[in-house]
């Protein structure tokens, strides 16, 4: 028995060579591949910013769904429709897509840093620092938008199996101190010239991006001394005060991708029909429509530039930091610098600072305004001018008018809903996310009523 | 009508190993000629298989049953006489060197035979008696009397305990799924492990294009021309399948193709004439009133898109040989049009089969299979896009699709214009393919027999698509014209080679030790290329303005050795215990190395007796086989990162599915027992088996927390058990000298658990309402039920007589307090429920054979699923409101007051509830139902010796079910498992009728020359 054994073994050894079990999957390459060398590690970071993209735009058009941004345009598209009128049933795309994505950003950005660090002798030191502080910009971004959309958001998430959740108060200190490190990581050694052009989407500008984000999650925090210093960090005006994702085709714009190449969803009309009948600034996103009707009625107008599916899309809308500013001058008392700065929004014309943003043409306040009436109009400058941006959601939260779910023909104002029902993809695996461990925050059904952060 | 053709690929074996003392032909020797002939009938038997005991002399008897042995050593011998089908004899003769003795044999038939030589599942060839466990084995009469297009479908209703199903109705095949012993994975599909001549062989659905999701036209078994095959031998279970190891835990089917007998070359042509048509159109709403009570005009686009489609085959076989070289040759065409019009098949093939004794220790085996195949499909299944039978289901009756100014107009909501897709959309598709094998046998030593075989197959599969310009509704890319071109390589190359060593050390005790290896290697390599944007004239991808292409490369490999140990006492006992050490690429390297080890006992208990019980025998086995997740999953180990670019840039991020460094195979534990007993004088056999397979580390996707930035994984998620009976019986029940009947019925169980589930309830088939959940059968029904009151068991219906929706707060209330209101209890607190189950309880057939004196001969083959569920998404989609086509649709639009009227929103409530579309799958089909009759006057026979037989045959005749829709045998999923999300289909999506590809009538007239 056993000779025959050997000799049958003999003979497959002979007959089959050197047969190796030990196959490579020539389709994609695995983690050792990529992660251990430099070439794989730069190409880390474009797939960061694609996965970037993808996360900010999921949050961006549920943000703007759940506020009376958005709508769809689509009879099919029900669980998009069911979402504008505050109604987001657990386990639906729209539920956990803004965490999914959010989460995939964070961990491509874990996966670079990693990289970046165990390959810290083999890259250059501008290019890996440019490396490191992208990877804690983008995933400080996509923390602060899963904390914008949840009520509490997982922070530790590399190098676990069971991410456990904590609420505002202990997730947004973690974001700040990304983007804290990001600062001082380019402060310390500038991003070579090799990043800038080859690695970072042309277009972004990498300083202006970690102190735009520095200064909103400072504002949000109610930090507003460094939220005034990081919003005067951002450039107000040349070729760099604007960072464009672009979109080369076949790759398409994330309000394109919304429901796969057509145009699921547009901007309320009620939107451009607020505005002060002088102001501008429907043009840079919408085209005025009479006709154009989602599916339970809401009267709709199409958007403009970003129509197209290759149309690049702003990072942030320059006019933000200017907004931040004079939310911190306001809330310091400084109420004429804050008139200033939102006047500097509100007076923004053709030609402007030079730069391809919306554009009000209104006129410059006449006369001082109060704190409570400055921070009213920032308020509603911030509606007109950050329109697409998500950032809408943020604030009907904080200025508590949320007004809980509402039926058609109700034409939705401010907000539906505080806060996305939590991921079924990670309560299927993460018992910190079960349903008991973790469940659902109650929405408000009367208004006016506050959203609870914790 | 030339008799049996049996299992002559083991027979130059089994002469070898059947004889214990070899004596070789030595000295004084003589002849001995004869003919073996039916004892019932006196014709001439072939291939009865003659061995002078004690030697290594032998012959086979050719075609008119005459048959020579020369060199038989001279004194007093004994030639034992085996065939197929019948009682084995033994006879005594004296020889005189130099002299030739006659004697003529006849052979009594026997519906147990417990001598029949198999092969597989035991390492090398055994008789019947001395193994463990049931196997199955058809031979070529049953193949070529089916009149099927292909040797699966030729199958159906022969083998008990397989549940095979024509998934759809179309030419060539129509997508067959074979199921042994319930379902067993879900990841690596239910289709078990195919073996032709030793050559490991494809049997993929794959369509490249998409023909409809996850429906299958065809799988490649339809490239083998049932013709050239001799028997077929199927095991069902893991007891039985150890020695495949990681591949067999769907079971085995290997196939033997002929082997050429010994005689002048005999030819014989077969020409075959079919007509398919449509069995019976479905009512269609053709009420010429629309919703507004308007007069509307209806078409019945059911006879614009079938038809009556005729198909063809033409076969012509040369075979011969001598005592040292043996051959079959083929050559085969046929040609077959579907009932939807514009479908399409075609086949031709040719093989060469040798065998031929080089010296009398080596003996070669050379087969060559050369086959193409060209389809014209069209998509159907749940393609809504440009599928015919989608837009059939989906297009209101009121829409006029006929061309206006050579404009095909679109419906209005779903699907494309059907008469636009049969006249100007393709999807053509060219299949080469070669499957050889090259054996060598070699005895060096008395009792020593080792074997060598190198099997390929090589196939080349071309498969296109032709969309033009403004046949899909919308602005997709896919209206602006698609043409899509895909090429895929598919070479498996195995080789085995086996030793066996027959030795006996003491008394009663033979002893039989065999070991061996396996390798098999697989690789796949996919291109393709997509234009959109077609100019107005032009069909390849060169048309096209927009691109996009792909390219996959798959290679899996797997290596095996085993060993086995038989042991024999007293001819009576017979042990054997075997194990097979198995590894796959696609496992880690730490888990790769498996070992699946089997047992098995057979006690002849009784053998050729007179009287009541005249053969018995009881058998039992345990073993252990694998599953690998397939060659879509085989680098499942790895944990990969994806390309993602941006901003023109290469870039990479991880795979959200993430790599089980860990991974191992599936695992199967299987026992059975079983008997098979001979009772009446031979009239009656019985074979019975009862069987309990535990299937643990069931491959399937555990969620991953999202938080993490994956998924999934492919992970070990639960175990799953297959217990059932199969009962054989066969009965002669008229032996007359001109009138002959014979019965065959079969009849199996099967019931299917989920034992254990470690990750939570899913939906096996995504987007479709069933599930894999604990405690139920694999794939039951899972969804929206129509609410009932708790007290009463009456339907709760609104205030305009609709149904409730379990899953719906506007029927049921938005709170638990609400619901439990509604139904005066909580029956109906759950929103979804198990409501119904697409495994079948029991499966039967029942085959009758007549024979009326030697020209004329009828059968009749009825098979019948029974007690399962059907899912009607056909019907659901035709009373949804797009399509309002269904004559159920109809009832909703009848004036007040008529008996058939159907409150307004009716079937808008039970689009809904799937438990309405749930419907009792049952079924009985005449599935074969044929006349031959032997045209054998004397002039005739000067140029066909054995006259010519011509068969008139039907099959699919008739179905009895209550099932409402075309066919409730076809299935929305094929054989296809793999997947992910919304298109992800497993082994246990069965039951699912949406926009299938009805399932034909055939009517077909043959003719049989030989010469």
């Amino acid at each position: 028995m056993r000779m025959i054994k050997q000799s049958a073994a003999a003979l497959a050894a002979i007959s089959l060579g050197a047969c190796s079990l030990d196959l490579q999957n020539p389709n994609s390459p695995t983690e050792a591949q990529v992660t251990t060398n430099v070439d794989g590690v730069i190409a880390l970071a474009t797939g960061l910013q694609s996965r970037f993209a993808t996360s900010y735009g999921n949050f961006a058009y549920t943000a703007g769904l759940v506020t009376d941004e958005f709508a769809s345009t689509s009879a099919s598209l029900i669980s998009i429709s069911d979402a504008e009128q505050g109604a987001v049933p657990s386990g639906t795309g729209i539920a956990d897509n803004v965490f999914n994505s959010a989460y995939r950003t964070v961990r491509t950005a874990d996966d670079l840093l990693t990289g970046a660090d165990a390959l810290a002798a083999q890259i250059e030191p501008g290019t890996r620092s440019g490396l490191r502080a992208l990877a804690y910009t983008l995933k400080a971004e996509a923390l602060g938008e899963a904390l914008q959309s949840y009520q509490k958001i997982p922070v530790q998430t590399l190098g676990v199996t069971a991410p456990t959740y904590v609420g505002r108060s202990q997730a947004l200190p973690v974001v700040r101190a990304l983007l804290d490190s990001a600062a001082a990581t380019i402060a310390a050694t500038a991003p070579s010239a090799f990043f800038n052009s080859s690695i970072l989407t042309p277009g972004v500008n990498l300083s202006n991006l970690i102190q735009i984000f520095r200064a909103r999650y400072a504002r949000m925090a109610g930090d507003q001394a460094t939220a005034l210093a990081a919003a005067n960090l951002v450039a107000r005006s040349g070729t760099t005060a604007l960072s464009l994702l672009t979109f080369p085709s076949p790759t398409v714009n994330p309000f394109a991708a919304v429901t796969g190449g057509t145009q699921g969803i547009a901007v309320r009309r009620q939107w451009r029909q607020s505005m002060l009948p002088q102001d501008q600034r429907f043009s840079y996103f919408v085209i005025p429509s009479t006709t154009l009707t989602g599916r339970i009625g809401a009267l709709l107008d199409p958007f403009s530039r970003w129509a197209s599916p290759q149309a690049p899309l702003p990072v942030y809308l320059p006019d933000e930091a200017l907004l931040i500013k004079a939310e911190a001058l306001a809330s310091q008392n400084n109420l004429a610098g804050a008139q200033a700065a939102l006047d500097s929004v509100r007076t923004d014309c053709t030609g402007g600072r030079g730069l391809d943003d919306p554009k009000a043409c209104l006129p410059a306040l006449t006369s001082q305004l109060t704190q409570a009436d400055l921070l009213t109009e920032i308020y509603l400058q911030r509606r007109y001018e950050l329109l697409g941006t998500g950032l809408r959601w943020e604030d009907v939260r904080r200025r508590n008018t949320i007004r809980g779910p509402t039926a058609a023909p109700t034409v939705p104002l401010d907000g539906q809903r505080c806060w996305l029902p939590y991921a079924v993809g990670d309560r299927n695996a993460n018992p910190n996310a079960s349903v008991a461990a973790l469940p659902d925050p109650t929405e408000p059904s009367t208004f006016p009523s506050g959203c609870t952060v914790q | 009508m030339n008799f049996l053709h049996v299992r002559r690929g083991a027979v130059a074996l089994a002469l070898a190993i059947i004889a214990p003392a070899l004596l070789l032909a030595q000295g004084a020797s003589g002849t001995v000629r004869g003919k073996v002939t039916d004892a019932a009938n006196g014709r001439g038997l072939a291939e009865a298989q003659l061995i002078v005991a004690g030697t290594r002399v032998g012959a086979i008897s050719g075609g008119n049953g005459e048959y020579l042995i020369t060199g038989v050593p001279s004194g007093a011998r004994s030639i034992t006489v085996r065939r197929i089908g019948y009682s084995p004899t033994t006879l005594p003769i004296t020889v005189t060197d130099g002299g030739a003795v006659t004697l003529d044999v006849t052979l009594r038939v026997s519906a147990v035979n417990l001598s029949e030589v198999i092969v597989t599942g035991s390492a090398a060839p055994t008789e019947k008696r001395k193994v463990g466990t049931s196997i199955a084995s058809v031979d070529s009469t049953l193949i070529s009397r089916a009149q099927a297009v292909t040797l699966d479908q030729a199958l159906q209703g022969k083998v008990a305990g397989a549940q095979i199903s024509q998934n759809s109705g179309g030419p060539g095949g129509g997508g067959m799924s074979v199921r042994l012993r319930g379902v067993n994975s879900f990841i690596s599909g239910s289709d078990p492990l195919y073996i032709i001549d030793g050559v490991i062989m494809d049997n993929g659905s794959a369509q490249l294009t998409d023909l409809g999701g996850r429906s299958n036209p065809q799988n490649r078994l339809a490239d083998l021309n049932p013709a050239d095959i001799e028997h077929i031998e199927i095991i069902r279970g893991a007891a039985a399948a150890a020695l495949y190891g990681s591949r067999a835990n769907n079971g085995v089917v290997q196939i033997f193709t002929k082997r050429g007998t010994i005689g002048k070359p005999r030819f014989s042509f077969t020409s075959r004439y079919a007509t398919n048509e449509l069995r019976e159109q479905q009512p269609f709403n053709l009420y010429p009133f629309n919703e507004n009570g308007r007069p509307v005009a209806r078409f019945n686009y059911q006879d614009d898109i079938f038809r009556k489609a005729p198909a063809t085959e033409q076969n012509l076989t040369v075979e011969g040989g001598n005592e040292q070289t043996r051959y079959f040759l083929s050559a085969n065409a046929s040609a077959e049009d579907g009932i939807l019009k514009s479908t399409s098949s075609k086949r031709q093939g040719a093989r060469v089969n040798l065998q031929q004794t080089l010296n009398t220790h080596l003996i070669a085996n050379v087969t060559a299979n050369y086959v193409t195949t060209q389809n014209q499909f069209q998509a159907f299944g749940e393609n809504n896009d440009y599928g015919i039978m989608g837009s059939l289901f989906f297009a209101p009756t009121s829409v006029d699709f006929r061309p206006v100014n050579g404009i095909y107009p679109l419906p209005p909501a779903l699907g494309t214009n059907p008469l636009l897709a049969i006249d100007r959309i393709k999807n053509p598709q060219t299949i080469d393919r070669f499957i050889g094998s090259s054996k060598l046998t070699w005895t060096p030593v008395q009792d020593l027999i080792l074997d060598y075989t190198i099997g390929v197959d090589n196939t080349s599969f071309e498969a296109r698509q032709f969309l033009p310009r403004n046949a899909v509704l919308g602005t997709a890319l896919n209206s602006t014209g698609r043409s899509q071109s895909v090429f895929q390589g598919n070479r498996i190359v195995n080789q085995d080679g086996i030793a066996t060593y027959s030795w006996k050390p003491i008394g009663d005790f033979v002893l039989r030790t065999t070991g061996g290896f396996n390798y098999t290697s697989q690789k796949v390599r996919t291109t393709s290329a997509v234009a959109n944007g077609l100019a107005p004239v032009g069909e390849l991808v060169g048309a096209g303005s927009v691109f996009s292409a792909s390219q996959t490369e798959v290679e899996l490999r797997t290596l095996g050795f085993f060993g086995q140990q038989e042991i024999a006492i007293k001819d009576r006992l017979f042990l054997s215990g075997a194990v097979r050490y198995d590894a796959s690429s696609t496992f880690a390297p730490s888990e790769r190395w498996q070992a699946f080890p089997k047992i098995s006992a057979s006690y002849v208990v009784l053998t050729n007796r007179d009287g009541l019980v005249n053969n018995l025998r009881l058998r039992g086995a345990l073993g252990w086989a694998g599953s690998q997740p397939g060659i879509v999953n085989a680098y499942s180990q790895f944990v990969t990162y994806g390309q993602l670019p941006f901003a023109g840039r290469p870039g990479f991020a991880n795979d959200v599915t993430y790599g089980n460094p860990t991974l191992r195979n599936e695992r199967a534990r299987e026992w059975e027992v079983g008997t098979e007993a001979g009772l009446f004088s031979g009239k009656v056999s019985v074979d019975a088996t009862y069987y309990n397979r535990l299937v643990s580390d069931l491959l399937f996707f555990r969620p991953l927390a999202t938080s993490t930035g994956f998924s999934r994984q492919f992970f070990p998620i639960g175990s799953m058990s297959n217990k059932g009976v199969e009962l054989m019986v066969k009965t002669t029940n008229v032996d007359a000298p001109n009138f002959k009947w014979l019965t065959t019925a079969t009849y199996s169980t099967n019931k299917n658990n989920v034992e254990k589930l470690a990750i939570l309830d899913f939906q096996s088939a995504g987007g479709y309402p069933n599930r894999i959940r604990a405690g139920q059968p694999a794939g039951v029904f899972y969804g929206s039920y129509a609410a009932r009151n708790c007290v009463t068991g009456a339907l709760l219906l609104d205030s305009l007589g609709r149904y409730r929706r379990s899953n719906q707060t506007v029927d049921m209330g938005a709170t638990l307090d609400q619901r439990r209101a509604i139904s005066q209890g909580t029956c109906n607190d759950s929103v979804n429920a198990v409501i119904g189950d697409p495994n079948p309880s029991w499966l039967g057939s029942l085959l009758n054979e007549f024979s009326i004196g030697k020209r004329l001969r009828f059968r009749m083959l009825l098979d019948g699923v029974f007690g399962n569920d059907v899912m009607n998404l056909s019907t659901r989609a035709q009373n949804a409101g797009v399509a309002s086509n269904s004559y159920e649709y109809e009832r909703e639009l009848l004036p007040f007051g008529d008996a058939r009227k159907l409150p307004p929103g009716f079937n808008a409530r039970t689009q809904g509830i799937f438990q309405y579309w749930v419907e009792d799958g049952s079924f009985v089909k005449l599935r074969e139902l044929s006349a031959t009759y032997s045209i054998d006057a004397a002039p005739l026979r000067r140029i066909f010796k054995e006259g010519i037989d011509v068969t008139v045959s039907g099959r699919n005749l008739a179905v009895w079910t209550k099932y409402s829709g075309y066919d409730p045998e076809i299935n929305l999923f094929g054989t296809n498992a793999g997947g992910v999300g919304s298109v992800q289909t497993t082994a246990a999506d069965r039951g699912f009728d949406f926009g299938g590809y009805p399932i034909p009538r055939v009517w077909s007239v043959s003719a049989r020359f030989t010469y």
